[in-house]
């Protein structure tokens, strides 16, 4: 960051703390290097733009006779600066009544309530009664997209929105209207927002001035609970957070990781995460044990034991027939790593896997982040375990027709496709059909077992992004019914087959797939931390 | 109503004229829009200078600006309709709304306040029996109060359409109405400038 | 009457002597009155003399703020090889100042002659005249000027047949107070909102079209030739030394002769408004002057023996501004004219920063209150207050502009707001 050669770094004092930063580092930045955040509105790290406009960072230097907005105030040595003198907090407070002048306080049915930097200042300074007697000024409410409301009276202006549109989306679509206490965030008459990545308004919005119709009146932050995830929607893995409230996603969140996705994730996927959490589950364990010769018999309910046993036992008699899988792209690494053991093991050297195609959408200024156009979390890491790309399944179930519709005597194992689109006998000539899924489509009623597992947002797991970054997610619900991780009900089947240990606890699952798999050589479940590490290189 | 101008003056041309016209077909494929457009672009390094120009050659031909204009100020200079749209509601002189034949800006600002300008804009209101900005019913007159207009030795001063009218007191309100009335074009008297 | 008023008084109409005649507008007329001389002389000199010359005046911005305006020019960077700019601040909007537009409707070459010497002291290639939008009439006179400068070879190429260009355009505002602080312009005339942005970069450093850019006030602009051509020591024949020179004063309010003088800085200022302005028409005492456009601090009728310089009227605990003093006589509503001039503030308020947006209108609404009869003097405390979070805390000085009259009324006519309190609670509180 150094600036025409000068100085790599400079050392100021902030709070009373010595602390060297980069030049060119802002005061708002070195501060927060001594654990000091200073309360902002229009500054947000993941926008370029720094109108100084809220006036909420002013903060005291020592030898300057006014406060200075610490969100440009580059950071100089021999500063100092005080971001938490009587003047600084004075006038800090002082911007909170302002704000408060015309703020219609309806904080019990605002959806920001518990979560609302207004809220949260007016806490931390004490601004806990207003002397305004004056009647406030009413704007309303207004659309700006298809999914997003405005509630013009809580807006305080800090122009994050129209600021993340023009300077990260490139897309001058967004303004403010009018000027003054009259100002107001508006789109063009009768146009509303039409941008694949306009959802972030709502993120950067620091008050509840922008809403996701979809969440308006659902769940108060407080009733929520976050969950550290990664997007399924395409291969570039968004590093979001899942909140939940009842075990239901109400809302995805992009999590800042500076590698993937910055600040930011595109709407597809934000609305496919929502929808991944709705639809029919496969709940229990089903087997097809009461069927005498000719006679195939009903699949019926079981407990996990009886199923596992009678699988491993299905197995076990089979030897090493041969066959089929077909795999899905959207499981996790190690649910993938195990079914390729299972597969070994039943010598069955062909998997296949589709990738659904959709449209693509690009953030111009954040390079890493773009919708891609394969719609699955996890194509790398279904290509590392063997899987053979195919164009069309989905069309008559059999890419080719020994391996797609099994044949008897052989082996068909099936993780978590729906098989959209395949024959009504698909899979009833196999010798041996496993289904294990999260769902239980119609396609797997030949099916000798079906196994019911948890999806990515109901456990814990690794996928490998379209660079081979390998990003942690975590189990935001609990799973339905019986439905268990696809890799503890794998290494249970394994095990009793005399294959490795019964795994309770993802981080064995991983570290057991690190210590086999070459490309996740090396890689810890700790050491991957909640950003993600790349896969190796040489491996892959 | 096409003029060759000076393009160092073609953005400065009044935003208020009395004839109100409509533009014959797209803007900036009349002989006027073209010259204005191109006079306009040639006087700043990028094209949005051109854009408070460009709005000002509208109201001066049509008296308002409505969104269908601005999509094609837009169009003209690469810019979107909403990033228009939030110019023209910055200033206050684009006329988002139709106005009256003569509008009239009644300045109420702390000199013409002391001289009586607020009797002056009530005056203005009556004789012309309207509220404040709103179109009377002959279609004449809109009526609003203005901030300083720059004149403030010659309190009150009052704007009608382009012209400053100085010097008016509540009294003089009927004569100078009536004057409006019965004249084609927008000021019955001129400045003392003129 | 708009051309300067005679008075008893010493007038020094140096800048202004030619206002009133209709031919000083034409191109001919104006050379006929020594017009244009002074660029001429200019082509001889290389900007830094130029700048030297007027430094050496002291001649300070003529806009409100003061600045020494050779200074301000000597931050232009010399040699950068990017474009430079000239903006004319004409967009003349502070309620009381009407001068700007005086120079303009009669003396167009004036300003012109003007713009171009401060262009080639500061390497502009292009000058900007920003009109405010409201002045029809005379962006009209202007820009026939213009057009004739053109034709006569004094804008455009080869300015007078040297080596040197310069082009002159005229840019009309559209209604925005704002557009007159110098980011705001800029920023509006690149076609943006006329929004003031936070410094740095300053305008000699990245200012219009990211460009070096000086802004400078008309008034500035058209004093430039006459000191070109009569050197720094005439020019401080007049003044003080921390004010040289002349000086034109809008008067407006409660006073009798009304309008636009030029005099030399330093007269008492009650010279002007009694001696020149012929005193209240009612013929009662005056009871407080604003008197340097309504963003300066009101004086009271018993303050008015300060010397109308920068540095005179700051000690009297108001500004020169634009030297425009409003005056009110004794039977004024003090706090009628208080709301009505937070009331302008809050109306051109562009709305970026929280104390200007939301604290201006919150100013007008408590003085709307305390005007119809429900104030308590609890409000004068918050408006006090209100006073200290507006000043100083925001990107440009329109917040600090309604706090200067506001907290001097207070300060000065307490009892005008007592007044119209209700009895039993003022003695309460």
């Amino acid at each position: 960051m150094a600036e025409n050669g000068a100085k790599a770094t400079v050392t100021l004092t902030i709070d009373g703390v010595e602390v060297t930063v980069p030049s060119g580092t802002r005061v708002i930045e070195a501060a927060e290097h001594v654990g000091v955040v200073v309360p902002r509105y229009c500054y947000h790290p993941g926008i370029p733009s720094r109108p100084a406009q809220c006036r909420m960072c002013l903060v005291e230097v020592e030898g300057r006779p006014k406060l200075e907005p610490s969100c440009t105030l580059q950071a100089a040595d021999d500063m100092v600066v005080n971001t938490a003198s009587d003047t600084a907090r004075t006038a800090r407070q002082s911007v909170i009544e302002f704000l408060l002048v015309n703020h219609p306080l309806d904080c019990p049915i605002c959806d920001a309530a518990g979560q609302c930097m207004l809220q949260d200042y007016a806490y931390v300074t004490n601004q806990l009664e207003s002397r305004v007697d004056e009647p406030k000024r009413i704007m309303g409410r207004d659309r700006i997209s298809d999914d997003i409301l405005y509630f013009a009276d809580r807006c305080v202006i800090c122009t994050r929105c129209v600021r993340f549109m023009r300077d990260v989306a490139e897309d001058d679509s967004l303004i403010v209207a009018q000027r003054g206490d009259k100002a107001y965030i508006d789109t063009f008459p009768g146009r509303e927002l039409d941008n694949p990545f306009q959802g972030n308004i709502v993120d950067v919005c620091p008050v509840g001035a922008l809403v996701h119709e979809d969440f308006v009146f659902k769940a108060r932050s407080w009733d929520m609970d976050a969950t550290a995830s990664v997007c399924p929607g395409c291969p570039t893995g968004c590093n979001v957070t899942i909140d939940t409230k009842e075990n239901q996603i109400v809302r995805v969140k992009p999590r800042h990781n500076a590698a993937v996705n910055s600040w930011w994730m595109c709407d597809y996927g934000r609305n496919h995460l929502v929808m991944t959490n709705r639809g029919v589950r496969a709940e229990v364990p089903l087997i097809r044990d009461g069927g005498g010769d000719g006679d195939r018999g009903d699949l019926r309910p079981v407990d996990w034991a009886t199923a596992l046993d009678w699988v491993a036992e299905k197995i076990a008699a089979l030897g090493s027939p041969g066959g089929s899988a077909v795999v899905s792209p959207d499981a996790s690494n190690e649910n993938l790593f195990y079914v390729r053991r299972l597969l070994d093991r039943l010598a069955v050297a062909d998997a296949t896997f589709q990738v659904e195609q959709g449209e693509t959408a690009e953030l111009p200024t954040v390079p890493t982040l773009k919708l891609r156009a394969d719609r699955a979390a996890n194509v790398a890491g279904a290509g590392i375990f063997g899987g053979r790309r195919v164009d069309a399944l989905r069309n008559g179930a059999a890419a080719d027709g020994s391996a797609g519709g099994g044949s008897a005597g052989r082996a068909l194992v099936v993780l978590d496709d729906l098989l959209e689109g395949a024959p009504d006998d698909f899979g009833a000539s196999a010798g041996f059909f496993l289904y294990v899924g999260t769902r239980l489509p119609g396609a797997a009623r030949n099916a000798d077992a079906v196994l019911p597992i948890a999806t990515f947002a109901e456990m814990d797991g690794t996928f490998t992004n379209f660079e081979g970054r390998v990003q942690r997610f975590h189990q935001a619900l609990r799973p339905p019914g019986l439905a268990r991780p696809g890799w503890m009900v794998l290494s249970r089947v394994l095990a009793r087959l005399g294959d490795g240990e019964a795994v309770n606890d993802v981080r064995t699952a991983f570290e057991r797939m690190a210590a086999e798999a070459p490309p996740f050589a090396g890689l810890t479940w700790d050491g991957i931390g909640l950003k993600g590490a790349p896969a190796a290189e040489a491996n892959r | 109503m096409s003029r060759r101008i000076h393009p160092a003056v073609v953005g400065a041309q009044p935003f208020q004229l009395t004839a109100r016209e409509t533009f014959d077909g797209p803007i900036f494929e009349t002989a006027e829009g073209k010259h204005r457009l191109e006079a306009a672009l040639s006087r700043y390094p990028t094209k949005q200078a051109a854009l408070l120009p460009m709005l000002g050659f509208v109201q001066s031909v049509k008296g308002w600006i409505e969104p269908a204009d601005m999509v094609e100020v837009a169009e003209a200079l690469d810019l979107t309709p909403a990033y228009v749209h939030s110019i023209a509601t910055f200033y206050t002189m684009y006329s988002k709304h139709p106005v009256g034949r003569h509008f009239v800006q009644v300045c109420t600002n702390i000199s013409c306040h002391l001289n009586r300008a607020e009797e002056v804009l009530r005056g203005f209101l009556a004789e012309t029996g309207t509220r404040e900005g709103e179109i009377s019913e002959d279609g004449e007159f809109t009526v609003i109060e203005a901030e300083c207009l720059g004149a403030c030795g010659f309190a009150t001063v009052v704007q009608v359409n382009d012209r400053y009218l100085e010097d008016v007191t509540p009294e003089r309100v009927p004569e100078i109405v009536a004057g409006l009335r019965g004249s084609r074009d927008g000021g019955s008297e001129a400045g003392d400038g003129a | 009457m708009s051309f300067p008023h005679r008075s008893d008084l010493e007038v020094t109409t140096r800048l202004s002597r030619h206002q009133g005649e209709a031919e000083a507008r034409t191109l001919d007329g104006w050379r006929a009155r020594g017009g244009y001389e002074a660029l001429r002389r200019s082509l001889d000199m290389s900007p830094a003399e130029i700048t030297e010359v007027v430094k050496d005046s002291g001649l300070r911005g003529r806009g409100g703020a003061g600045f020494p305006t050779g200074l301000k020019w000597s931050f232009m960077p010399k040699d950068d090889g990017k474009p430079h700019y000239l903006c004319c601040n004409a967009d003349e909007s502070e309620p009381g100042a009407f001068k700007d537009r005086e120079v303009i409707r009669w003396t167009p070459h004036l300003l012109i002659e003007g713009c171009l010497i401060a262009s080639r002291a500061i390497g502009a290639e292009h000058a900007y005249i920003y009109v405010r939008g409201e002045f029809f009439e005379e962006t009209q006179v202007l820009n026939a000027a213009v057009v004739e400068a053109y034709e006569a070879g004094l804008a455009g190429e080869g300015i007078l047949g040297s080596s040197w260009s310069c082009d002159v355009t005229i840019h009309a505002g559209a209604g925005a107070y704002i557009a007159g602080e110098e980011t705001g312009l800029m920023n509006s005339l690149m076609g943006n909102r006329a929004e003031p942005w936070a410094k740095p970069p300053f305008p000699a450093q990245a200012g219009a079209f990211g460009m070096p850019t000086t802004v400078n006030n008309v008034e500035t602009l058209a004093a430039v030739p006459m000191i070109l051509e009569n050197g720094a020591d005439w020019y401080r024949q007049w003044g003080s030394e921390q004010s040289p020179g002349t000086k034109l004063w809008s008067c407006s309010g409660h006073l009798v002769r009304p309008g636009n003088y030029e005099f030399a800085l330093g007269l008492p200022l009650s010279d002007i408004i009694f001696d020149a302005c012929g005193g209240t028409p009612s013929g009662k005492p005056v009871k407080a002057v604003i008197p340097g456009g309504s963003s300066t601090a009101f004086l009271s009728g018993d303050e008015l023996d300060c010397a109308t310089t920068y540095e005179g009227l700051a000690e009297a605990g108001s500004a020169l501004g634009t030297a425009s003093p409003i005056v009110m006589d004794e039977d004024t509503d003090i706090v009628a004219a208080m709301r009505r001039i937070a009331q302008f503030y809050a109306h051109e308020s562009c709305g970026q920063c929280v104390q200007c947006r939301e604290g201006t209108s919150w100013v007008v609404r408590i003085l709307q209150r305390i005007e119809a009869g429900d104030g308590r003097p609890s409000d004068i405390d918050t408006l006090y207050e209100l006073c200290e979070q507006m000043t100083g805390r925001t990107i440009c000085v329109l917040a600090d502009s309604v706090v200067f009259p506001l907290e001097s009324s207070l300060d000065k006519f307490r009892a005008d707001y007592e007044a119209l309190m209700k009895p039993s609670l003022v003695a309460a509180g």
